[in-house]
Order: C-alpha cells, then sequence, then structure tokens
C-alpha cells in the first residue's frame, strides 16, 4: 500500500493532491500500519566504537518499543553494510530504518538509497549523529556518550516510526545559463556552456571583459604575453552565438530557485549605441564602430583605472584598444554634457547623451559568479610608505608600468623623476600572512610567482639592473613554478630573506631606504633602491558583497565566496544551482583559475542538460479542513512561497509552492489552528521525538 | 579614547621633570592654567616606576607600584595629566591593563591592601585600584581640539617662536605599540608638530624622526655607550636638518639629549650643542615666561642660541 | 645530548666543543612559561625578521630580538638568560608595533629579564633603581642644586611626592617588600661590589 501511494504521488498535478488523501489527517500520526523500525549502528573503525559501546546500544534499542530488528557493523555506509540494511527491510518486513552512524551531511543519501533498494519509500529514513554530535566530541567519557547514544537512538526511532512516505518534487530547469564577471574565469565558464550547446548570458560590469589578466604584461612561468593568450578567447566570446554577452551590466535583483531563477539585470547608460541598437532605433549604417572620433574632442580628463590611475581617459572612453566590445563608454558621472563628442561622431549617430539605465529580466537554470578581485589598500601598512613616497608602487601599477601598451609604452620608470631604477626592491607578502587585524591574515598566493616573473621582466629590459625580493617564504608551488625559481636566480635576482620592517624617503633624491633582517646572514639592513615594487594582498572585489548576497552566497571567514566543501566540491556553493570560479573563491592562479571555470561550467550544465531537477520534499502542506484562511502565514514565508486561494464553495485556504518552499518551518510553527503539516518534520514526529527523550529513558 | 571629564587633572609628575628640569612643571601648571586645564597635586607619588628598570626586574611589581600611583588620583576622583612619555607607559598601560583583566587587578589589590595608610600606619586596606580614572600626556590634551587644540594654543600665544627650527621627537612610549595606545598613527604622525607651528615655531622632518632616544629599558644605565650612539645618530639626522632646537614630551629623552651630548663629546669627542627643550619648555616661552623662570639654566646644554632668536 | 670531549687541552675541548642542537637543550615549559608573563603570542613566531629590521640596538650591536624569539620558541631557556645582549633592548616597542603574527617581541624580552633575575642574572643599574626608589621613592630624587632652583622658580622645594610627603614611603616599601626586590637588590649590589 506504501508503494502504490508513493506512486500516486508521483503524479504531480494539484487535482491528483486534491483528490487523493494524501495529506496527514489532523491529529493523528500517519502510519496506519503497526511501525517494525530496524536500527543500525555504526562503528565507523574506532571514530565511534572507541568512545561508545555500540554494542550496548544495538542491545538497548531492542528494548525499545517499535523496533523490530537491531544490528552494529563495522562500516554501515559500506556496500555490505547498505546490503544489511536492505535484507532486513525484506526478511523482517521493517517499515522504518535509522542509522545510529555519522552526520546526515555525508551519508543521508547512501542510507536512503539502501532503504529504497529494500523497498521502502527512502523517506522512511531517520539518522542519529553518534558521531560528530557525540563520539567525537566525547572521547574522555565513554559511559556518558554511550547513554548519549542511547537517547540518540531512542529519538530517532520515535520519529522513524511516524515517518510517511515522500516524494521529492521535480522542476524544469530552464536552458540557459549566466555567468556573472567576465575575466578570464568568467569568460571560460561561458566558453564551455556554450560549447556544451547552452544559451549563455555573460554578464561584465566594466565596458570591456577580459578583467585582471588583460592588464598584466606577461604570465608566469612560460613568460606568455598576456593580452596575446587572452584577445583569442576574448574574440570567441564576443563572436559565441550561444554567449549574449552585456557589458557594462549589473545584477540588480534575483528571485527564485536552482533550475528557474529570475534574474534582473542593470544595464547601465553606456551613452552609445552599438550597430544593433542603432539599427533597431532606425539609425541606418549607425552606431559605435570604435573609430575614437569622440575622445579628442571631449573636454573631460580622468584617471583611467585600467591603467591604475597612470593614464587619462576622457569622460568618453575604452580602457584600451583591444576592448570587446569595441564600444565606447559615457562616464554620466564625470560627463558635462557638452555634446562636442555627439558633434565629432557625425552621421554615425552611436551616442546617446540621454541614454538611461535598462533593467532586463532574464529567467535562467543555473549561474556561475566570477566576481574577480581587488587589491588591498595597503596604504593602510603606513610602514611601507604606499601613496606617501612617490617610488612605492604596487605591483598591478608596474605590470602597466612594465606592459608595452601601458603609460610608458613598457619602459619601468620612476615616478619621481622619470629616470630608469637601477635597484629595485620587490616587497612579497605586502599586506598578507598578517594577524595585526590590517592586513589579511591568509596568504594571496600568486605574488611570490609574480614577483619572480617581474625580477626577470626588468632583468630582460633593464642592463645592469639589479632586483631585491625581500620575502619570508617563496611559494613556487605549480608545475614548472619551482624551475622558474631556479631561473630567476640564476639570472641574477637577489634574494633577501626577511620581511620588509619600514621604508623611509630619502628627500633629495626620492630613493627608498628599505629597512629589513637578512635573517640568513644575521644582519639588519638598509637597502638603499631607487624604487620598491609591493606584492599586495588580494582581497574580493569591492561589490562581491553585495552580488553575493543577491544570490543567497555565503562568505567564508576570510572573506572569499564560501564553497560547498573546500576538497570535494570546490566549484559549487551551498545554494543550490549556483557555482563559484575563480580568484573570488579563493587567491589562485590563471591554471587554477581556468581549472576551476570549466569545472564550474560542468557543474552549471548538469542540471541544464538533465532538464530537471528533484527539490526535497521539506515542503509545508495546507490541512485544509483546518485553515481558517487568515493569510497570517503568507506575509512571514522569507521565501513568498504561500498564497491563499479559493477553492469551490468560496472558501479560502492558504496553498504552498512546493518549488519555492524551504521547509524553514515558519509558517508551520506559526499557524494558529494547527493547519500546517511540515512533511518530515511533522508536529507528531517532533513531539514523539521530545516524548521519547523526555519520558522515556535508558532501561 | 576616554572623554576627559572636564578640565581638572591630578598632575602625575614622576622624576626627572621635577627633579632635574623643575621648569618643565612651573610651565606645566602656568600654561596649562592659561589653556583651562587645572592641574592638582597627586600628594605621596612616587616614582612611576621606571618602565625599563622595574619591568626587567618584577612586572607584579611594577603593576603593583603603578597602581598605588593611580589610586592616590582616584581617591581624587580626578584623571590624571602627565608630562613624561616613560611615565605615560606605567601609569596609563598599568591603568589600562588592570581595568581590563581580573587576575591582574586581584593580584595587585591583594598587595595593595596591605599598604598602610600614610595618615594611620596603624591602619591597613585603604588602598585599592578601582579603574574609574583615566590617564593623558598633557601633550595630547593640548592637541585635543575638545580640551585645548592647536587653535587655542595659536590664540594664547605672546611671544611667537617665530624664526625657529625645530625637530620634533616623538619619543616611543607615547605612541607605540599603536594597538596598546590611541594617538594615530606611528610612522609618521604630524600631530605634535602641529603644536609647534601653533607655537609659532617651523617645525622640521629630519630622517628617521621615529627612532628612539636610546635611553629606555635600562639601557642608559646598562650600556651608556650603546644608548650615546643611538642618541648621536638622531643628532647627526637633526643636524642635517639644521633645527635650531630638537622637542620631546619625555624627560628621560630630554636627559638623553642634554646630559647626553655632554657625554658624547667626553666619549665619542663630538659636541653637538643642539638646544633640547621639553614642549613645556617651549610652551612656556611662547606663553611669555622667562627663561628664569622655566630654569633654563639646568640645561646641560645652553638653550642661548635659540634663544637669541626669539628673545 | 652533547658529551665532553676529553680532550688534555681545555683549549682544545672549548674550540672543538659539539655545538649540535639536542632536543634535550630545550626547557619543555619555557615557552609557556614566557607566554603567561609577557602575555602575548610568544610561540606563533614565524621568523620573518620584522622584529629585528625595525630594532634601534641592531644596527650597533649584536643583539637580535628574531634569534631571542627563535629561543624561546625552541626552549633554550639557558642561552638565552645568560646572553649579556638580552640587556640591549630599549624597549622602543617598535618591533612590537610592526610584528605581523600580532606578537610583541619587546614584552617577551622583559619577561624573559624577570627569569634572568630570578636567577640571579640582572645588571646592577637596574638594582640601583630599586635602592633609590626603596629610599626615597624616586628613581631619580631631588638634590639640593635641584632644591635651589625649585626656589627659585616659585615651586615648592619639593614636589608634592614622597620627597614633600614622606610619610607615603611605607606604603611603598610594603610593596617593594612584598617581593623582596630590596633584599634581592642588596644582595647584588654587595656581591658585584665584593668582585670589583
Amino acid at each position: 500500500m506504501a508503494e502504490a501511494k508513493g506512486k500516486a504521488k508521483a503524479k504531480e498535478t494539484k487535482e491528483a493532491r486534491e483528490t487523493k488523501e494524501t495529506k496527514a489527517p489532523a491529529a493523528s500520526p500517519a502510519a496506519p500500519q503497526k511501525a517494525r523500525i530496524g536500527v543500525f549502528v555504526c562503528h565507523c573503525g574506532t571514530n565511534i566504537a572507541g568512545s561508545i559501546d555500540v554494542k550496548g546500544v544495538v542491545e538497548y534499542a531492542k528494548t525499545l518499543p517499535d523496533v523490530a530488528y537491531a544490528e552494529d557493523y563495522q562500516y554501515v555506509c559500506s556496500t555490505p553494510g547498505q546490503k544489511i540494511i536492505e535484507k532486513a527491510i525484506k526478511e523482517k518486513k521493517l517499515t522504518g530504518t535509522v542509522v545510529a552512524a555519522c552526520s546526515p551531511r555525508l551519508h543521508e543519501p547512501t542510507f536512503r538509497r539502501a532503504t529504497a533498494e529494500g523497498g521502502l519509500n527512502p523517506f522512511r529514513f531517520e539518522m542519529a549523529n553518534i558521531r560528530e554530535q557525540n563520539a567525537w566530541v566525547h572521547m574522555h567519557d565513554k559511559e556518558s556518550a554511550t547513554d548519549k547514544a542511547k537517547d540518540a537512538v531512542r529519538i530517532a526511532v520515535a520519529k522513524a516510526a511516524l515517518l510517511q512516505d515522500l516524494t521529492p518534487k521535480s522542476v524544469t530547469v530552464e536552458k540557459t545559463a549566466l555567468v556573472v564577471g567576465a575575466g578570464i574565469a568568467g569568460m571560460q565558464a561561458a566558453l564551455d556552456l556554450a560549447n556544451a550547446g547552452i544559451k549563455t548570458y555573460l554578464v561584465e560590469k566594466l565596458p570591456t571583459i577580459g578583467g585582471r589578466m588583460s592588464q598584466l604584461d606577461k604570465t608566469f612561468p612560460t613568460l606568455d604575453c598576456s593580452q596575446c593568450i587572452l584577445t583569442p578567447k576574448m574574440v570567441d566570446v564576443g563572436r559565441a552565438p550561444n554567449i549574449n554577452l552585456m557589458t557594462y551590466t549589473e545584477v540588480d535583483a534575483v528571485e527564485g530557485f536552482i533550475g528557474n531563477f529570475d534574474v534582473t539585470l542593470r544595464k547601465k547608460a553606456r551613452g552609445v549605441l552599438s550597430t544593433d541598437e542603432a539599427e533597431a532605433k532606425g539609425i541606418v549604417g549607425g552606431g559605435c564602430n570604435g573609430c575614437g572620433d569622440c575622445e579628442p574632442v571631449c573636454p573631460v580628463i580622468k584617471p583611467n583605472p585600467f591603467e591604475m590611475g597612470m593614464k587619462p581617459r576622457k569622460a568618453i572612453y575604452i580602457y584600451h584598444p583591444q576592448v570587446v566590445p569595441l564600444l565606447y563608454t559615457v562616464d554620466f558621472d564625470t560627463c558635462i554634457k557638452c555634446g562636442l563628442c555627439v558633434t565629432a561622431c557625425g552621421e554615425k549617430k552611436a551616442i546617446d547623451l540621454e541614454m538611461k539605465d535598462e533593467l532586463v529580466k532574464l529567467k535562467v537554470g543555473t549561474v556561475v559568479l566570477a566576481l574577480g578581485y581587488d587589491i588591498f589598500p595597503v596604504e593602510k601598512k603606513r610602514e611601507w610608505g604606499y601613496q606617501q613616497f612617490e617610488n612605492v608602487v604596487t605591483s598591478l601599477e608596474f605590470e602597466r608600468l612594465i606592459c608595452a601598451s601601458g603609460p610608458t609604452g613598457g619602459h619601468l620608470i620612476r615616478p619621481s623623476d622619470g629616470q630608469t631604477p637601477k635597484r629595485v626592491a620587490f616587497v612579497l607578502c605586502a599586506g598578507s600572512r598578517d594577524n595585526t587585524g590590517i592586513g589579511k591574515p591568509y596568504c594571496s598566493r600568486f605574488c611570490c610567482m609574480y614577483s619572480l616573473k617581474h625580477a626577470h621582466q626588468i632583468i630582460e629590459k633593464i642592463p645592469g639592473v639589479i632586483p631585491y625580493i625581500m620575502y619570508m617564504d617563496i611559494r613556487s608551488f605549480g608545475k614548472m613554478y619551482e624551475e622558474f625559481y631556479y631561473r630567476i636566480q640564476d639570472e641574477g635576482a637577489k634574494f633577501i630573506r626577511g620581511r620588509v620592517a619600514n621604508i623611509l624617503e630619502d628627500k633629495a633624491t626620492k630613493n627608498l631606504h628599505v629597512y629589513a633582517e637578512d635573517t640568513m646572514l644575521n644582519r639588519p639592513i638598509d637597502l638603499e633602491v631607487d624604487m620598491v615594487v609591493l606584492a599586495a594582498a588580494v582581497q574580493p572585489a569591492s561589490d562581491t558583497d553585495r552580488t553575493r548576497k543577491l544570490f543567497g552566497v555565503s562568505c567564508s571567514q576570510d572573506g572569499w565566496l564560501l564553497e560547498a566543501h573546500p576538497k570535494l566540491n570546490p566549484c559549487g556553493t551551498t545554494t543550490a544551482g549556483v557555482f563559484v570560479a575563480g580568484v573570488c573563491q579563493g587567491p589562485k592562479d590563471i591554471p587554477d583559475t581556468v581549472a576551476q571555470a570549466e569545472g564550474a561550467a560542468s557543474a552549471a550544465s548538469i542540471p541544464i542538460h538533465i532538464g530537471k531537477v528533484e527539490l526535497e520534499p521539506y515542503f509545508a502542506q495546507c490541512i485544509e479542513e483546518k485553515c481558517a484562511g487568515c493569510g497570517m502565514c503568507v506575509n512571514l514565508c522569507p521565501y513568498s512561497a504561500l498564497s491563499l486561494v479559493e477553492k469551490e464553495g468560496g472558501k479560502k485556504v492558504m496553498q504552498v509552492t512546493e518549488a519555492k518552499c524551504k521547509g524553514c518551518g515558519t509558517c508551520g510553527g506559526f499557524c494558529p489552528g494547527g493547519a500546517i503539516w511540515m512533511q518530515h518534520f511533522a508536529t507528531p514526529q517532533v513531539v514523539a521525538q521530545i516524548d521519547a527523550f523526555l519520558t522515556g529513558g535508558a532501561k | 579614547m576616554a572623554e576627559a571629564k572636564g578640565h581638572d587633572y591630578a598632575l602625575f609628575l614622576g622624576c626627572i621633570a621635577p627633579n632635574r628640569y623643575p621648569g618643565c612643571e612651573a610651565s606645566a601648571i602656568k600654561c596649562s592654567r592659561k589653556l583651562g586645564i587645572n592641574l592638582h597635586d597627586m600628594k605621596g607619588a612616587s616614582c612611576c616606576p621606571a618602565p625599563g628598570a622595574f619591568g626587567s626586574i618584577d612586572l607584579n611589581v611594577w603593576y603593583a607600584m603603578a597602581a598605588r600611583n593611580v589610586v592616590i588620583a582616584e581617591k581624587m576622583g580626578m584623571d590624571i595629566a602627565l608630562e613624561c612619555n616613560g611615565c605615560y607607559k606605567s601609569i596609563y598601560e598599568v591603568n589600562e591593563k588592570l581595568k581590563h583583566h581580573d587576575e591582574l587587578r586581584d593580584m595587585v589589590n591583594e598587595v595593595l591592601k596591605t599598604v598602610p595608610d600614610p595618615t594611620d600606619p596603624t591602619k591597613k586596606g585603604t588602598m585599592e585600584f578601582k579603574g574609574t580614572i583615566d590617564v593623558f600626556h598633557l601633550v595630547e590634551l593640548y592637541a585635543d581640539p575638545k580640551i585645548c587644540g592647536p587653535d587655542k594654543i595659536r590664540e594664547n600665544v605672546v611671544r611667537p617662536l617665530t624664526g625657529t627650527r625645530i625637530g620634533v621627537h616623538y619619543g616611543c612610549h607615547l605612541i607605540k605599540p599603536k594597538k596598546e595606545r590611541h594617538l594615530g598613527d606611528t610612522e609618521n604622525p604630524m600631530w605634535i608638530e602641529e603644536l609647534v607651528a601653533a607655537l609659532g615655531a617651523e617645525p622640521v622632518q629630519y630622517r628617521k624622526k621615529m627612532q628612539c632616544c636610546g635611553a629606555g629599558g635600562g639601557v642608559r644605565g646598562y650600556d651608556l655607550v650603546h644608548a650615546l650612539d643611538i642618541t648621536n645618530e638622531k643628532l647627526i639626522n637633526l643636524h642635517e636638518a639644521k633645527v635650531d632646537a630638537v622637542t620631546e614630551s619625555c624627560p628621560f629623552c630630554q636627559l638623553q639629549f642634554d646630559r647626553g651630548q655632554i657625554e658624547i663629546k667626553e666619549k665619542f669627542g663630538k659636541m653637538w650643542g643642539l638646544p633640547v627643550l621639553h614642549f613645556n619648555e617651549l610652551l612656556g616661552l611662547a606663553f611669555g615666561m622667562s627663561p628664569a623662570e622655566l630654569a633654563l639654566d639646568m640645561h646641560a646644554i645652553p638653550v642661548d642660541p635659540f634663544l637669541k632668536k626669539i628673545l | 645530548m652533547a658529551k665532553a670531549k676529553g680532550y688534555s687541552d681545555p683549549k682544545l675541548e672549548a674550540k672543538l666543543q659539539d655545538r649540535y642542537y639536542y632536543r634535550e637543550y630545550s626547557h619543555p615549559d619555557f615557552t609557556k612559561k614566557v607566554h603567561d608573563l609577557a602575555r602575548t603570542v610568544n610561540h606563533m613566531c614565524y621568523q620573518c625578521g620584522t622584529c629585528t629590521g625595525s630594532c634601534v640596538s641592531a644596527p650597533r650591536s649584536s643583539y637580535r630580538i628574531r634569534l631571542f624569539m627563535r629561543r624561546q620558541v625552541l626552549g633554550l631557556e639557558d642561552e638565552a638568560l645568560t646572553d649579556p645582549d638580552l640587556w640591549l633592548c630599549t624597549t622602543c616597542y617598535s618591533c612590537t608595533d610592526r610584528c605581523p603574527r600580532d606578537i610583541a617581541p619587546t614584552d617577551v624580552i622583559m619577561a624573559m629579564r624577570n627569569f634572568a633575575y630570578q636567577r640571579g642574572i640582572v645588571p646592577v643599574n637596574f638594582l640601583k633603581t630599586v635602592q633609590l626608589i626603596y629610599q626615597s621613592g624616586h628613581g631619580v630624587p631631588n638634590n639640593d642644586v635641584n632644591r635651589a632652583v625649585r626656589t627659585k622658580i616659585g615651586l615648592p622645594k619639593d614636589p608634592p611626592t614622597t620627597h614633600a610627603y614622606p610619610e607615603f614611603l611605607p606604603g611603598i616599601r610594603q610593596i617593594l617588600d612584598h617581593w623582596k626586590v630590596k633584599e634581592q637588590a642588596d644582595k647584588i649590589v654587595a656581591e658585584a661590589e665584593k668582585h670589583g
């Protein structure tokens, strides 16, 4: 009968639900037949058995009401362990199973499957955590731990006796993906999704894609020109038919759930029409073609953030000549609306100074967040003189200075006098590995490697230059990275093992005195150099916090986005359908970023390809006979999953949109009439657990 | 940072100011009054005790001795104002530590309650650290616009120190470690320069201005030439900046710079002859006190070259 | 553990002594002792050298605060407490201000000095200060030259400290006697004067 009920429940129509007696009646517990519960207590090797008398717990279980069978086993999660459960269900005609073992976060799915294999509905299974919440925290008190385990089993059995057959709800998955952020991580994820045949929206807050990699000169350890290896991907992204590229766009609002995200995007007013946009407006042959005629006539000059403020841009601008898409952007915060650019643009009529932000609504199935990073504001570490002394720069500023397309055409010069420096100090761990509360406690991972690269770059370009690398450690962890370290030392870089204490400036020459200790020589040093490059820490990009909250993604203690599991699920989050890629999840180099992006894309494509996703059936259900239609629960629901509907005969009752319901219990706990049944956590089940705990007792 | 309660303070004198450079004490009392800061005698105060000496020997004694001084002010119901960085370390830091760490406070109070009542030595148990007051350095009060501020100082100047170039020596214990102090940046602060500018002088930057004077931690007593070498480096850098005087907020630094120059001549053969003036002495001059009133002739290094520029 | 080599020439015995570090040289509770007195996370030092890089005494002596930190992490109590460089720290707190691990090396030095003093290792000048304070309440007491100057400039000849109110001295002595610092100081000073 349970199986028939289960099959009936699989039919998802509302009418089907209304006509069948599938909801539990109000006061009495559901299961009509006598409960026969099987209890399986796991040793987990010595993890549990080391602190708990497992056999004692089994003997105790046998004395409990409703228990028809009890057994212990070394590793219940193993194949033979699962078979024991299946066999017991069949042979002992069990109506429910209890496994006393680890946390359900690990093996609840395993044991549900085993229960199903045995012929029962998988939700007739209850787990008692006697490991993480017992054996592992009471390792020095076996007697009390065993008593506590007995309590846990008694409570679980009481609930298992009242569990019902439930069926997960399937929802269809929209065959579209959203990637937020178009640096190398976002670009790679979008390309993979697009190549897998999935329509992908790639959204980028800046006017161009490319991210941090565009700003780099060369990449370690191969010393490839960064833009050279990046632009093919940028072009691919721009041309891919399955990628809908939306630059200068941000996420404004997010509703919904996996498979059915309703995302509102804000297309910021660019002030410039693309050729398609112009055509749509009836301007034949119009739209921006990137000619740049507007730029020279614009009177407003501002620092170019792409060049770290070291080169100017106008109020109408592109960051650099290779931007994708090749469209100018008007910075309306500084534009004075003089209109000179409009005149210069002429017949193309590509500039619209009255353009406003546009909100675009999308429905997507899965999302990949690739939000990137910013440099830590290292001026907060006053001892290194950044923004106090002209010739102290950060690593990103150095990248622009050494890059041929940068503000100095690739010539490293001292900001104070334009001279070529001959002695350059690279300060590693600038703001990283810092427990003072000012810097970041973590290691920023790729700065050792890029500092080696920087040393190489100046040795290559400046004959006779000496790079001094001031370090605590050289973390050259990746493929060919140690060999790169060897090479840079061979090329003549000087390595001084000592963290820089402070830097002072010589007022006359603007040289820097770098104070540290050469810990290997056991001598304090006063190193006079022409220029200092701070390998500053990295931190999440400024709007990461806002964006992640829209998607319901947590951040970890260090501020980066929280992965579902650091080892076994590094691309997922605990929010179903949302994945992470790149530095936003934690500092990493380009190879790891691309690998994670591919991983995230693969994970994001699975629900889309399967076409549907199963939601756990922990939904609230309205017991219509008891519902007074007061509607007070509707506003309480944090997920907006409830509504009032009118039935035939005019009665108003509450209705649950199961796909939105997360089973949080707010409505169930509140309903003054007791008209809400929380599936799998129903009031009678919970009360039975409480009663079992308080009034049962070790026999 | 604690808000000062009104403008009455118990003046903690320490040792070197009253017993070697009494002009600092005279100026502190007189000039502060002009600025609305009234300083009251702390009867029975002692050495703070010298943090370098006592802290090195037995930290518990240091806590207890400092606490005893704080309790004198607690009984007066007044916050403490003082004019020595070294005393600031002892009095301010111990006050904060005992307020926030029960085990230290309890340990100290166990001993303080055995201290006899000075008026009736048969009575004990009259001393108990309660944590009811706050401790300030005078120079911090002068800089605080809520109490005084550079503008108020400027208004009260009758003899501007115009034409003088002054290097500021911040010393160490007033502002370091920044985690246990509240007076801002320790790498390149400028707030005492602001006060010096308010007196009409020109504050001048010099190399390594934040370097220690070398006297602290008992080093002046333990290895005098080591301490003097540190002082000498400061004097070299001050000389390079062509200053007419160096000013500080610590009589111990003052002693090291002042007496130290005599010792440097003896040991290293070089006489710098740079006038050394505590900020309160500068304040006194700018507020119209005479060199005699400030007992400037007590200085080992003649202050005349500086006085010639302002009198 | 290092063994004596038993060479007949004591000079050679000294020159060629076994300089290995052996585990036995580490006193197991030295690190914890320092932790409890210094009230800082002394065991977390990762030897970055920022402290010595900030140190005012390092460029003019063999004093290396980083080395003292290493010793206390490894429990090398004897080496640390008998090294005369222990007394060259001016307590300027620059190292503490900049330590990235949020340790206070200055306080570690002070704690080690306390332990050295407990072994009777302490320079005499510290003890002279103790004696002066015991006697007058001041580490730098008043003198007649200064009294005359004070009077001249309108201050009372003695400041309102224990100088003007000597009835507060018993209280101070009570505190100092509780920890027997005067007794110790007198003893060590007398010893030192005996040996010249």
